[in-house]
């Protein structure tokens, strides 16, 4: 027999870890944890709803993020701007196989990834699919470990310009896809943070 | 070595007040999925995890303050030289061009990418340094035991900042930029780049010796000490 902590009125506070005795549940004053003083509540407060609006902000944005240039290399006068796809291609082509997967896999793979788990989690809590709660558990650890991987894309972005700043001879310019890219890494790390796994296992309770 | 589950009943005999807590070393609720575990028989010195979902429920109680201190204060040493010093210098057709962390903000703000600019100044310059500097704090005030009231914002900053420095993915991007350069003309390693391998040696370090759960022990104390 499997004992939570929530059946047995405590709380876990999600600042500093404490286990806290919550109030009964008609008392009317929020509990605050008698460690750090924040507010305590048995879950991550409103989590679906915040984890949705964040997710689905995320994959709108995902698409002129994917579609606008992001990137352009202006050499000798001469340069097409390139998306984060056709980056991926030329880096592909010209022989720079290794960088191009590590660039695939940071702009394209982890955020579509961390887009489809998101989701996922999502709806099983919502809708209470009777999934294996341990393999959710492993996903979601997953794209909480991988979020920030995406950012290498735009820390490329400002090297990159910065180095290749040399007037009429060479020059690399960011594009508006660089800013509705950097929108989809903050968003999908809010909404991972918003995600409270606990919400998963307490559908074995029910 | 995972905790045992604890079984309903035998927990609760003395009543309890409100917002009393128990000692975290006999009851702990694990963070992923709020199982209640008594970790009364696990070792001193040994992790703790869940047997239901394999989270890490408690983790070593050593903390280290000396190499806590020592990693907190070559970092911060460390720091002002990796995000000003070049990172990357590249040669094309007798012209130079070199970055640093703070010169690659500066040029995406000047080029109309404030908000653009502004993340990655959070994410490659601020929360790394703040990062260090409050992990400094922390582990001076534990070594004098003076800590001030507002200690546990120090903890609840750090920890925000923790989340947001991401100086590993930026060495990550520093090998990829000087890979794509590579065709175009010559590139070379810049003092700034030893530096920043040193603040992030110095960060993972922090990470890998500081126990929040120490610290948040250590003000629990005080709190005592304060009240008595
Ligand atoms: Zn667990």
């Amino acid at each position: 027999m499997t004992v939570t902590a929530r059946q047995q009125g405590l709380a876990r506070c999600l600042s500093c870890g404490k286990l806290c005795r919550m109030p009964e549940p008609q008392a009317k004053h929020r509990a605050h944890c008698p460690r750090c003083n924040r507010a305590v509540s048995y879950r991550q407060n409103a989590s679906l709803t915040y984890s949705w609006a964040l997710t689905i902000a995320a994959i709108a944005l995902l698409v002129p993020a994917n579609m606008l240039p992001i990137l352009t290399v202006v050499s000798f006068g001469q340069g097409d701007p390139d998306t984060i796809m056709s980056g991926v291609i030329k880096l592909w082509e010209s022989q720079l196989q290794a960088i191009a997967a590590v660039v695939f896999i940071a702009s394209v793979a982890v955020p579509v990834a961390k887009l489809v788990v998101m989701l996922l989690l999502m709806v099983v809590v919502q809708f209470k699919l009777p999934l294996s709660k341990q393999q959710c558990t492993l996903l979601y650890r997953f794209i909480h470990f991988i979020g920030r991987w995406s950012m290498l894309d735009l820390f490329m972005i400002s090297i990159l310009v910065t180095v290749v700043h040399m007037g009429n001879i060479a020059n690399v310019e960011s594009g508006p896809a660089a800013l509705a890219f950097g929108a989809v890494v903050v968003l999908t790390m809010l909404a991972a943070d918003y995600f409270d796994p606990r919400l998963l296992w307490d559908l074995e309770h029910e | 070595m995972p905790c045992g589950a604890a079984e309903g009943i035998l927990l609760y005999n003395n009543p309890m007040t409100e917002y009393s807590t128990f000692a975290r070393d006999s009851l702990l609720a694990c963070p992923d999925c709020d199982l209640l575990l008594q970790v009364d028989s696990v070792p001193a010195g040994s992790e703790c995890h869940c047997p239901r979902c394999d989270a890490l429920v408690h983790g070593e109680n050593t903390y280290r303050n000396d190499v806590h201190l020592a990693a907190a204060i070559s970092g911060l040493l460390l720091f002002i030289p990796a995000v000003t010093a070049p990172v990357l210098k590249f040669t094309m057709v007798g012209q130079w061009g070199s970055n640093s962390l703070l010169s690659g903000v500066w040029r995406l703000w000047t080029e109309s990418e404030q908000l653009l600019a502004l993340l990655v100044l959070l994410c490659s310059v601020l929360a790394p340094f703040f990062h260090l500097l409050l992990s400094f704090g922390i582990a001076l005030v534990l070594r004098f035991s003076r800590l001030p009231k507002t200690f546990p914002d120090w903890l609840k900053w750090h920890h925000w900042m923790q989340g947001w420095s991401m100086l590993e993915v930026y060495a990550m991007g520093i090998i990829v930029a000087y890979v794509k350069m590579l065709d175009d003309g010559d590139v070379f390693v810049g003092n700034g780049t030893y530096c920043l391998i040193g603040v992030l040696l110095s960060l993972i370090l922090c990470n890998q010796f500081f126990r929040e759960e120490f610290a948040w022990q250590r003000w629990e104390q005080r709190q005592q000490e304060l009240q008595t």
